[in-house]
């Protein structure tokens, strides 16, 4: 018997097991992936000729295993952190993907997560009681605001506080400066929109290590933006370098790895949970584990899957379901609406040393410091960097010429790509399949997702504003044909070529909204 | 097909380097020739040879190294292999072959048979009509839709010319002497002068 079960070991998951172990609760964490080792498990130290196949992967193994996850950044370097997808189905109707990111291990997917950590604003929490999507929040900014505030100091927080209303300062580490290309970029888009700020990008890395990270054995950003093979250094939060230790610390903490929840145990007299039903992912063998008390961090479709399945005579619809919202108004960003272009006017005498982790970010304008004709807004992450050997790509040019070319820096190159808020809507909603099972014998997830009008309105206004942002600042851009966008994890250490993309975004999954 | 040995190739093609090099001529018919006289993993011996000179000559020995000496054309071969699709093997073979029609229609001789100016020449023009964009005709998503750039004329020709760019400027020879490359740079520095002569990084990701 246990004080609490936390059920998953990814981002919110390693959070609940540490602030439980730190409040004296005896904690096991139920991992349905493998076991991952920090450092040990990493790909962090492999050199550029070091990894297998150019950084590729395979083709058939993508075919095959990675339809979905293969749409996100794998490389050959991070390919064992992504979900075989053949391995892991679930069902989605005819006419509407949906891509659904995962990572079954240790750590979950805050080992390969974007870092992007940005507060939500005393707008955002007024904003379903003011429009009427969604239900009132039950709080406010000025109730979260500590927690923000604790959560920011433990992890670490890399970013400015730049005074903005709708982006809550918090509490940070120094930011990583932007370069003089973005300097440029940022003056011009400040006095060509005087409501819209360029400002540098909030991430979990530690620009600046504090005792406390260190005494978890954490260090500063060395710069080297292989962010998603995992950091031997600790130097960006997650669960294996951060949380967990800080759980493991306590002497309170259990973790179970390759334990699937099959779904949890309720007790109709009591009308109270007491454990946890799992399936060992590799021998298919049943166990219960008890416990007082249980945090579901299953991932948002995960955890309304085990809810769907905790189905007893008292609750024939599912665990806590009697309103039947269970698995309904599934959200998340808009995402890969990315507009670039090429700054003839950037600074020529001007590089940069390293490889940051971030690059900059424009918070939301619309329905702030300009109208719009949808509701909620949208921000963009970016960056500007100067152009390098890849421009041998793709561009005429061989022999003692092109080495000479692509020796040399080359011109500034900007991208920005939109973040919009997708409103809640009971029709986009994660339901159990009731004819196919997982080969642990689970229903397997229904997943039925779409945009409305206010995705698609906000969608056009990303690509038009990111468009003007990228000429004012002196770029030309160009567009390719529309085709449908799938899940891209934020990032910013990968940039599209030199051309703007116009997609029509569709649904994918995210841990939270503002936390990419 | 067998297993590629990647050992066994990159010695050949450091033998390579021992046999009729100079700093802009360019390998030699011979060197090619012996090479091609060695086990091959996935290519037969006559498309290797082929394949090297494509490299050589896309990527040739300068100051620094080139294509060959960082084992280019083993490194694509066993690409083949362990990643490239059927479909992929099948383009890239039939790009790799294309260049020594041309060269046959040209110059009545295969590709690696021709003089390292004759084969720059030959291949210059190919490569600027092959890179001439076209309107995309393939629907892609998500990454790779952000990565790909604009179709052009020949897409198989384009591939080869990638990989062999991509295996190059990943290459421990291109990154300790044609670009730089710091594993761990150590921190960031947002501005610091640059010069004429500033080399651009190098390394897997974007930045």
């Amino acid at each position: 018997m246990f004080d609490a079960i936390v059920v998953g070991s990814g981002m919110s998951g390693g959070i609940s097991a540490k602030e439980l172990c730190e409040q004296g609760l005896k904690v096991l964490v139920i991992e349905r992936g493998r076991k991952l080792v920090h450092g040990e498990s990493y790909t962090d130290n492999l050199q550029p000729w070091e990894v297998p196949n150019a950084g590729m992967v395979p083709e058939e193994d993508l075919a095959r295993h990675y339809k979905i996850q293969g749409e996100s950044f794998i490389t050959a370097a991070t390919q064992q952190y992504w979900v075989k997808d053949d391995e892991n189905p679930y069902i989605t109707p005819e006419g509407k993907p949906f891509d659904w990111i995962r990572g079954y291990h240790l750590g979950g997917r805050s080992i390969m997560w974007g870092r992007q950590s940005y507060r939500l604003s005393p707008q955002d929490f007024e904003a379903n009681a003011k429009d009427g999507h969604g239900s009132d929040w039950p709080i406010r900014y000025d109730d979260l605001a500590p927690w923000y505030s604790h959560i920011e100091k433990f992890i670490g927080v890399a970013g400015d506080r730049d005074g903005l209303p709708q982006l809550p300062d918090g509490e940070y580490l120094p930011a990583f400066a932007l370069n003089d290309g973005e300097l440029m970029f940022k003056a011009a888009i400040e006095k060509a929109f005087p409501g819209r700020k360029v400002i540098a990008g909030r991430t979990a890395n530690l620009s600046k290590a504090q005792p406390h990270h260190e005494e978890l054995g954490r260090m500063s950003c060395q710069a080297r933006s292989l962010c998603d093979r995992g950091c031997g250094y600790g130097a960006y939060h997650s669960s294996l370098s951060s949380s967990l230790p800080a759980a493991d610390r306590t002497g309170n903490l259990t973790i179970v790895t390759d334990a699937i929840v099959h779904s949890l145990v309720h007790d109709p007299k009591t009308g109270k949970v007491t454990g946890v039903r799992t399936i060992d992912q590799n021998t298919k063998a049943h166990r219960t584990y008890e416990s007082k008390i249980v945090f579901l961090n299953a991932s948002t479709i995960g955890t309304a899957q085990i809810l769907l399945n905790s189905k007893s005579e008292a609750m024939p619809r599912g665990l806590a379901n009697s309103s039947d919202m269970v698995g309904r108004n599934l959200m998340d960003h808009l995402f890969a609406l990315s507009v670039a272009g090429l700054l003839p006017n950037g600074p020529k005498d001007s590089f940069y040393h390293g490889r940051r982790p971030t690059g900059i970010y424009i918070p939301r304008f619309r329905n702030v410091t300009e109208p719009a004709d949808f509701l909620r807004g949208f921000g963009y992450q970016g960056g500007v960097s100067r152009m390098g050997w890849r421009t041998a790509i793709g561009q005429p040019g061989i022999g003692a010429e092109l080495k000479a070319r692509t020796r040399k820096l080359g011109p500034w190159f900007t991208y920005i790509s939109g973040f919009g808020e997708m409103l809640p809507n009971p029709n986009n909603r994660v339901t159990l399949s009731t004819t196919q099972v997982d080969k642990w014998g689970i229903p397997v997830v229904q997943v039925d997702c779409a945009h409305g009008p206010n995705e698609q309105a906000m969608t056009k206004q990303i690509l038009e504003d990111g468009k003007a942002m990228i000429q004012a600042a002196g770029a030309s851009s160009s567009r390719p044909p529309p085709s449908p966008a799938r899940r891209a994890l934020a990032s910013t250490r990968w940039a599209p070529p030199a051309w703007a993309r116009t997609r029509r975004p569709r649904c994918s999954t995210s841990s939270t909204r503002r936390t990419t | 097909m067998t297993i590629p040995n990647m050992d066994r190739r990159s010695l050949l093609e450091s033998a390579l380097l021992l046999m009729g090099v100079t700093v802009t001529a360019g390998f030699s018919t011979e060197a090619f020739a012996k090479a091609a006289a060695s086990p091959k993993p996935f290519l037969d011996q006559k498309s290797f040879t082929l394949l090297s000179a494509i490299a050589d000559t896309i990527i040739p020995k300068t100051d620094t190294p080139g294509a060959v000496d960082a084992h280019v054309p083993a490194k694509f071969d066993a690409l083949l292999v362990n990643w490239a699709s059927p479909e992929h093997r099948v383009q890239l073979a039939g790009a790799i072959t294309k260049i020594d029609d041309l060269a046959r229609e040209k110059q009545a001789k295969g590709f690696a048979e021709l003089t390292p100016d004759q084969r720059k020449e030959l291949l210059s023009a190919h490569d600027t009509a092959a890179l001439k964009p076209v309107p995309r005709t393939d629907k892609l998503t998500g990454m790779r839709a952000m990565m790909a750039g604009p179709s052009v004329a020949e897409p198989g020709y384009a591939k080869l010319k990638e990989l062999i760019v991509l295996l190059y400027y990943y290459s421990e020879e291109a990154l300790t002497t044609e670009l730089v490359y710091e594993h761990s740079p150590g921190g960031w520095t947002p501005s610091v002068k640059a010069t004429p002569e500033t080399r651009a990084t190098g390394g897997l990701g974007m930045f």
